[in-house]
């Protein structure tokens, strides 16, 4: 990593050291830049760099000072003034007195968390970098100047130029407001303690408690809700991909012609936004829409059938209209990956007599399985997650009576998690539930991990 | 047999005798009960000297029986004189022969009703002669295929592109349907029209459709350039380069990418009314932009398979990493940057949940879903059901013409995603 020219003629091996021997061995200076930022880098010609370093730590504490300390301080009772009418002597009326703000003092330790974290990161790297200039100047190095520095961020330091913005939009944006919403799990942050009129305070583990193990109504919508998100995932990802194998089999088949026609009439779905197909669809499938209209019509059924109203029919069409829309994406995938299967497999297949079926599962599938098991299980964890599919379908529906209040027969975990958020203001048991899809993703995707040579051997192919 | 003896070069006659049975069957078919209710039963000839009419769907009754006929003749008179073009032409008039067939699973309740003979009939009168012809047409049709080396695949191509295209078919024909309403009782409209077209733009303080779609192709242009630059810079670090804590960052986007996305968007929104940019199209690009970098792993796996070769031979020539990204790997990416541009325009251009929860009923700021799905809303779906059409099809413009424009590509975009 060492692309500095070397100038003296007297060069010494560099010696880094570690985190406790920066401290221990080193000088004053050097002892010193684990309470002053950038000391270190000062004290070896790296002014600028050093001064920034500083601001960084000064601009942190004057944060601290003013507002962070508190914020990050209310944490642990989340305010303790409830908003409420006082009368007003002067004025002869009662007026209202803000109280705390459960939701803000929580947003805003969360921030202030995030931001303390930040300031760990940037003393780390404070800290080495005085040590990588030490260990430059004491070798007889070089030692970087600003414009230096600066350059290198196009070069070897190139990761920090590159990564910042991502690193940046992904704490601010995703994040801080993951931790929040992982921290409103233990809060009673329901319909019922809505700030600012209502305090909400810690609970523990009482959400994952209710939802799980509790008799009451919410465990008993929770359990069926996360057996049919179970149910959906696999015959949602597992219809798709045969047929979309199956699809692509036969387009590249030989003796097919216009390949590129036949794809194109099932790629011809996708211009129209899937929302808006889903949205569609739906009212196709309504009791007076377009195809129960039609098969009465046509002779096949005496009544409208209940395509979206009935909890099985519901189910079974959902998956179905799900398979209308993942078929065309996952051909054009396998198509792909077929062209790399050797030809010669299938000659010698050929030539000993083997059928298309026996070619099918002795080549092609077993390809495919081995190629594909990171995207089948990714794909898996997208249908659990399949928000789309379910929301502009049938929005959960049909509803009903047993379940908890506003879940519906075809809603997953998602869908109902969306549903207590934007519906019912129950942030709490949306977090919780948030939580458990990511113990379930997390499972699915360790899975992945320990399996597939794909994501464990990245170097595989350079 | 006869067969056994002649040899015609492009044929496999192998299975001309059971193409022959079948054709025969399917002739013989329109001898026996077409169908059965209310205690009568009918053939099917006799039927159709009673049907006389013309309408098009009795076409197909005459066209079914007659085809039927004419496939089983067809089979005998090539079984004397076996030629090519002749198997070919037979096996043509099977394939129509399919068709009318199946045509008949359609009609037959308009016709027998209409005709007077059944009063209530549903497909499940049909009997032995329907059924026999029906079947016995595809079968014959597959065994025609093999003697002539057609490949079968067709046959589900054909059908199955009509299940895929059915859907759209009524987006269309519902655009341009002159009658308003969302209950119509048939699937072809009794008059056409451009002014679901027309109204859909020319209401702008009811419906700004127009605005909508100005808001979402603004939102759609910026993140599509601003996500394809982040997501390739972000992918070329953390294939390319080799730095202390990567791997811990992959694996920090990895945990964060697998709780439910929009579990957040609560927080979000009040970090955005922190900043003073809610309800505006720059909160979306914004947004957009901040998470765009957890898409990474499709081009990671892409540029996995550079050869690392070119980026040393680069840097001993005295390039920058900078310059490898810009003059190495880039030139060499044009297919994932097809693929990812297209993932970009098409996520930003379809998304829903955020602009919805961003925007509430600040009707002017929508983008076309959520415009589109507040159309779809119980209360508006019967007056705007047609303009709704209209606006998925005005919608579906723009991803047109970026996929026609990188159609070829696409196909080995995605190839490249999956080996990584």
């Amino acid at each position: 990593m060492d692309f500095e020219t070397q100038e003296s003629s007297v060069v010494k091996p560099v010696e880094y050291r570690n985190f406790f021997t920066i401290f221990t061995k080193g000088n004053i200076f050097s002892k010193l830049s684990y309470l002053i930022f950038g000391l270190a880098n000062i004290h070896y010609g790296q002014v600028i760099k050093g001064l920034i370093f500083l601001l960084a730590e000064l601009v942190y504490i004057f944060f601290m000072v003013t507002a962070g300390a508190g914020q990050i301080a209310q944490l642990s009772t989340l305010g303790t003034h409830t908003q409420e009418m006082v009368f007003n002597e002067e004025v002869g009326i009662y007026e209202m007195v803000p109280g705390d703000n459960s939701m803000l003092i929580l947003l805003y330790g969360v921030i202030a968390i995030v931001i303390t974290f930040a300031i760990a990161a940037l003393w780390l790297l404070t800290i080495f970098s005085g040590d990588h200039a030490r260990a430059f100047a004491e070798s007889g190095r070089h030692v970087r100047n600003f414009r230096e520095d600066v350059k290198s961020l196009f070069n070897d330091k190139i990761h920090f130029s590159f990564l910042a913005i991502p690193v940046v939009g992904i704490s601010v944006f995703t994040v801080m407001p993951l931790l929040y919403m992982i921290l409103m799990a233990f809060t009673n942050y329901d319909s019922e303690h809505q700030p600012p009129g209502n305090l909400f305070h810690w609970v523990g583990l009482e959400n994952f408690k209710t939802l799980i193990a509790s008799s009451e109504r919410l465990s008993s919508t929770f359990w069926p809700v996360l057996g049919w998100t179970l149910i959906w995932g696999v015959f949602a990802t597992f219809s798709c991909y045969f047929g979309g194998m199956i699809l692509a089999i036969v387009i590249n088949s030989k003796g097919i012609k216009g390949k590129k026609f036949w794809r194109t009439m099932f790629v011809i779905t996708y211009a129209i936004p899937a929302f808006i197909s889903l949205r569609f669809v739906a009212t196709m499938l309504g009791e007076r829409g377009i195809f129960n209209v039609l098969i009465q019509e046509w002779g096949w059924v005496e009544s409208a059938l209940p395509f979206l109203t009935n909890t099985t029919w519901a189910r079974v069409s959902v998956i179905v209209v799900n398979f209308w829309i993942g078929v065309p994406v996952t051909m054009l995938m396998v198509s792909g990956i077929l062209m790399n299967i050797p030809a010669e497999l299938y000659e010698s297949a050929r030539i000993d007599g083997a059928n298309p079926f026996v070619t099918f599962w002795k080549i092609t599938f077993p390809y495919m399985l081995f190629v594909t098991t990171p995207y089948l299980i990714s794909n898996l964890i997208g249908n659990f997650n399949n928000f789309n599919a379910i929301y502009f379908l049938t929005g959960g529906a049909p509803n009903s009576l047993d379940y908890f209040k506003g879940a519906g027969k075809t809603d997953l975990l998602v869908t109902w998690l969306y549903k207590l958020t934007k519906d019912s203001n129950d942030y709490n048991l949306a977090a919780t539930i948030g939580i458990i899809i990511f113990v379930l993703s997390a499972t699915f995707t360790l899975i992945t991990f320990s399996r597939s040579g794909a994501v464990q051997n990245e170097e595989g192919f350079q | 047999m006869q067969m056994k003896d002649k040899v015609i070069i492009g044929l496999n006659l192998k299975y001309y005798m059971a193409a022959m049975v079948l054709a025969i069957v399917s002739g013989v078919s329109t001898l026996l009960p077409y169908a059965s209710a209310e205690g009568k039963v009918i053939l099917l000839l006799p039927l159709l000297l009673k049907l006389g009419g013309t309408s098009y769907v009795a076409v197909s009754f005459y066209a079914a029986a007659i085809l039927a006929i004419a496939t089983a003749v067809f089979s005998i008179v090539q079984y004397q004189k076996t030629s090519k073009r002749g198997v070919f032409a037979w096996q043509v008039i099977s394939a129509l022969n399919c068709v009318a067939w199946t045509s008949l699973l359609f009609v037959s309740k308009m016709v027998l009703e209409g005709a007077g003979i059944y009063g209530k009939f549903l497909n499940k009168n049909l009997s032995a002669g329907f059924w026999l012809g029906f079947v016995s047409a595809y079968l014959g049709l597959i065994f025609i295929m093999r003697v002539t080396g057609t490949n079968i695949g067709y046959i589900l191509l054909t059908i199955m592109s009509i299940i895929w295209l059915f859907p759209i078919l009524w987006i269309v024909l519902t655009a341009f349907r002159e009658e308003q309403g969302y209950y119509v009782g048939y699937f072809i409209p009794h008059g056409f029209t451009f002014n679901n077209f027309v109204e859909l733009f020319s209401h702008p303080e009811v419906l700004p459709f127009g605005k909508w779609w100005v808001n979402t192709l603004i939102v759609s242009a910026f993140g599509c350039v601003i996500n394809t630059m982040i997501i390739l810079m972000c992918a070329f670090i953390l294939s390319r380069t080799r730095y202390p804590g990567r791997k811990t960052f992959m694996n920090v986007l990895m945990i964060i990418g697998m709780f439910p996305g929009f579990m957040s968007l609560i927080a979000v929104y009040n970090i955005l009314k922190g900043l003073g940019l809610n309800q505006s199209l720059a909160a979306l690009i914004i947004v957009g932009a901040a998470g765009a970098a957890m898409g990474y792993h499709v081009t990671k796996g892409f540029f996995d398979t550079i050869p690392k070769a070119l980026d040393e031979a680069a840097t001993i020539d005295g390039a920058t990493r900078f310059q490898i990204f810009t003059k190495v790997t880039l030139p060499l990416s044009s297919s994932i940057i097809v693929y990812i541009v297209l993932g970009a325009f098409m996520g930003a251009w379809s998304d829903y949940i955020f602009p919805s929860m961003l925007f509430g009923d600040k009707q002017a700021s929508y983008t076309v879903a959520v415009g589109l799905y507040w159309m779809t809303d119980f209360r508006r779906i019967d007056s705007y059901y047609t303009q709704f059409a209209a606006g998925a099809l005005v919608v579906a413009i723009p991803i047109v013409i970026l996929f026609v424009w990188l159609q070829r590509f696409y196909v080995e975009g995605l190839s490249g995603a999956v080996k990584g």
